[in-house]
C-alpha cells in the first residue's frame, strides 16, 4: 500500500532537502518562542493585557506548527495521509466529550498518538498540528495550542520508535513523561493568550494555586503538571490497547511498525521489511 | 462544517480569511477590552446579516460560557496581585484588578472566537481547498481539511450502526464503571478498525489517481476573485502587520484621552488605562 509510485516521478533531492529545512525551522521556531516567553515575561502578565507577549506566543507557535505541516505532509505515504482525518475526528469527538464532563483532563490526543505509533514521529507531529488547525474551524480556542499538540505527536512517535509500546506497562510511563513536556510548553499559551484555562475542572486547580499566591504562569504550569501527565498516561494506555486490538494484518501495513518492530509479538518476515 | 447556502458567494475565501486574521491580530495588538467587545459585536452583526447567526450563537456560547465562568472564578476570587479589595472572605478576595483582568481576557477571547467562527461558518470549504491548491499549498492539507469536516457526520452514523449491531448481540449500555468501560471497548474497537479499513481503500483509490504527484494541478472549480478584493487583502494584512510591529516595538500609543471618549460614554465603567 505504501510503496513508491511506479508511474509518477520521485521528488528530487532539492525538494527533500527543502522539506527537511522546513521541519527544522518549525521546531526551532517553537523552541525559540517558548524560551523567549519563559525568559522575558514570567511576571508582568497580570499587570495588563501583555499584548506583546501574546502576539509572540501566537505568532511563533503557529508559524512553527504551519512549517511542520508544510514540511511533513507531502512526505507522508497516502496510506498514512488518509488515516489523518480519521485521527482528527477521534481527537475532536473525544476532546469535546471530555471537555463537557468538567474533569481536569483533555483526552484530545488519542488519534494523534495512534498515528504516531503506526506511522512515526514526523507523521505524529504533523497530525497533532493539523488537529489543532482543523479543530479550530469548530472551536478557535484550540488553534494556539498547535505547537503543544505537535510535540505530543512527535514524542509519542519517538516512544514507539524506541520500543516503549512493546511492553504494556511502559506505554503509560512514556505518556506521563510526554505529558510533563507538553504541559510545560502549553502553559504559556494558556497564560498569555487566554489568561486562564477553559475547562471548569482545570480552572478550579489554577484557582487553588492562585489562592496560595502563585503568579498566573506558575499556577497554570502547576495545573498542567497535574493534569497533563495523568491525561497522557491514560491516552497512551488506551492507544496501546487499541493498537493491540487491531489485527496484525492492519498494523503491519505500516512501514514504521514493520521497520522498528513497534508492537510486541513475533516479528513478521514481510518481504519488504 | 457543511457550507451554508446563503453566504455572499462573491467573496473569495482568501478575502474572508485575511479579514479574520487581520481582525484577530489588530484586536490583540490594541489590547483594550472596549475594542475587543466592539469587534465581537461587529462579528455578531455580520453573522446575523449573512444568516449564520442561528448556528454560530450556540457554537460560540458552548466555547465562551464555561471560559468566562472559569475566568470569573479564577481571577474574580483569587488575584494575589490585586490591591483594591472589594470583598474579603479569607482566602478568596474580590479585587477590582482581578475583575478587570477577567474582563480584559474574556473580551479579547470573545473577539478572537467570534472572528474565527464567523470565518469558518461562512466559508465554503470546497472553495477554500480549491484556492489553497491553486496557491501551491500542499494538496494533502486540503484533503485532510475537507475530509475531516465531511467525515465527522459519517462517523457518528457509523458509531450508531455499530452500537445497534452490538446491542442486537447482547450489549447492554449502562451499569457500573467496569461494564461501561467494556461497552466502550466493544464499540471503539470495531469503529477504529472499520475506519482504518476504509482509509486503506481510499488510499488505493487516491494512489490510482496520482494523488501524491508533485506536478501542479488544474482545478474544475473556478473561485471568483476581483481586483478590489486583492487590494482589500493587501491593505488588511499590511494594517495587521503594522499594528503587530507597533505593539512589539513598545511604541503603542496610550489609549487614553479623546480617542476613546465614545467608548467611555458607551461603557459607564470607564476607559481602560
Amino acid at each position: 500500500m505504501s510503496q513508491p509510485s511506479r508511474t509518477l516521478p520521485a521528488p528530487g533531492q532539492a525538494a527533500v532537502r527543502n522539506r527537511r529545512l522546513l521541519e527544522i525551522l518549525g521546531a526551532v521556531s517553537i523552541a525559540a518562542t517558548f524560551i523567549f516567553l519563559v525568559l522575558t515575561q514570567p511576571a508582568d502578565i497580570t499587570n495588563g493585557l501583555a499584548g506583546g507577549s501574546t502576539l509572540v506566543a501566537l505568532g511563533g507557535f503557529l508559524l512553527g506548527a504551519i512549517l511542520l505541516i508544510v514540511g511533513v505532509l507531502p512526505t507522508l505515504p497516502t496510506s498514512t495521509l488518509v488515516l489523518i482525518p480519521v485521527a482528527l475526528v477521534l481527537n475532536i469527538a473525544l476532546g469535546q466529550i471530555m471537555g463537557s464532563t468538567g474533569l481536569p483532563f483533555y483526552f484530545d490526543a488519542i488519534g494523534t498518538v495512534l498515528i504516531a505509533v503506526l506511522a512515526g514521529p514526523a507523521a505524529g507531529a504533523a497530525t497533532g498540528a493539523l488537529s489543532s488547525v482543523v479543530w479550530s474551524f469548530i472551536n478557535p480556542t484550540v488553534l494556539p495550542f498547535a505547537a503543544g499538540a505537535a510535540l505530543i505527536g512527535f514524542l509519542a512517535g519517538l516512544a514507539a520508535r524506541y520500543g516503549l509500546f512493546r511492553r504494556f506497562y511502559l506505554a503509560p510511563v512514556a505518556g506521563f513523561v510526554t505529558g510533563i513536556l507538553a504541559g510545560v510548553v502549553s502553559a504559556p499559551i494558556a497564560a498569555f493568550v487566554f489568561g486562564g484555562t477553559s475547562g471548569v475542572g482545570t480552572g478550579a486547580i489554577v484557582s487553588a494555586f492562585r489562592a496560595m499566591g502563585d503568579t498566573l504562569l506558575a499556577a497554570i504550569t502547576k495545573q498542567a503538571l497535574i493534569s497533563d501527565p495523568m491525561d497522557k498516561a491514560i491516552v497512551f494506555a488506551v492507544v496501546a490497547m487499541l493498537a493491540y486490538a487491531l489485527p496484525r494484518r492492519t498494523t503491519l501495513q505500516f512501514a514504521f511498525v514493520r521497520r522498528f518492530n513497534v508492537l510486541a509479538g513475533k516479528k513478521q518476515d514481510a518481504p519488504d521489511a | 462544517m457543511p457550507a451554508p447556502l446563503n453566504t455572499p458567494a462573491a467573496l473569495n475565501p482568501l478575502t474572508t480569511l485575511a479579514a479574520a486574521v487581520a481582525g484577530a491580530a489588530i484586536t490583540t495588538a490594541v489590547s483594550s477590552w472596549a475594542v475587543s467587545l466592539a469587534v465581537a459585536l461587529a462579528c455578531a452583526a455580520l453573522a446575523v446579516r449573512s444568516g449564520v447567526a442561528g448556528r454560530l450563537a450556540p457554537a460560540a456560547a458552548v466555547i465562551l460560557a464555561p471560559f468566562w465562568l472559569s475566568l470569573l472564578v479564577m481571577h474574580g476570587l483569587f488575584f494575589p496581585e490585586g490591591r483594591t479589595v472589594l470583598a474579603d472572605w479569607g482566602a478568596a478576595r474580590v479585587t477590582a484588578e482581578g475583575l478587570r483582568f477577567a474582563l480584559d481576557m474574556g473580551a479579547r477571547t470573545a473577539a478572537y472566537v467570534m472572528v474565527f467562527l464567523l470565518f469558518s461558518f461562512t466559508v465554503r470549504v470546497p472553495d477554500l481547498v480549491a484556492v489553497m491548491s491553486a496557491r501551491r499549498v500542499p494538496p494533502q492539507f486540503g484533503y485532510v481539511l475537507a475530509s475531516t469536516l465531511t467525515l465527522a457526520p459519517a462517523i457518528s452514523g457509523k458509531l450508531a450502526r455499530i452500537r445497534r449491531a452490538q446491542e442486537s448481540r447482547g450489549l447492554v449500555l449502562g451499569g457500573g464503571p467496569l461494564r461501561r468501560l467494556a461497552a466502550v471497548r466493544l464499540q471503539m474497537v470495531p469503529l477504529v478498525l472499520s475506519l482504518i479499513e476504509d482509509a486503506g481503500e481510499r488510499a488505493q483509490a487516491l494512489d490510482a489517481r496520482g494523488f501524491n504527484g508533485s506536478r501542479a494541478r488544474t482545478s474544475y472549480r473556478d473561485v471568483p476573485d476581483t481586483a478590489a478584493q486583492r487590494a482589500f487583502r493587501a491593505v488588511a494584512l499590511l494594517l495587521a502587520a503594522a499594528a503587530v510591529a507597533l505593539r512589539l516595538s513598545g511604541q503603542w500609543p496610550q489609549l487614553q484621552g479623546p480617542q476613546l471618549q465614545g467608548f467611555a460614554m458607551l461603557w459607564p465603567l470607564g476607559v481602560p488605562a
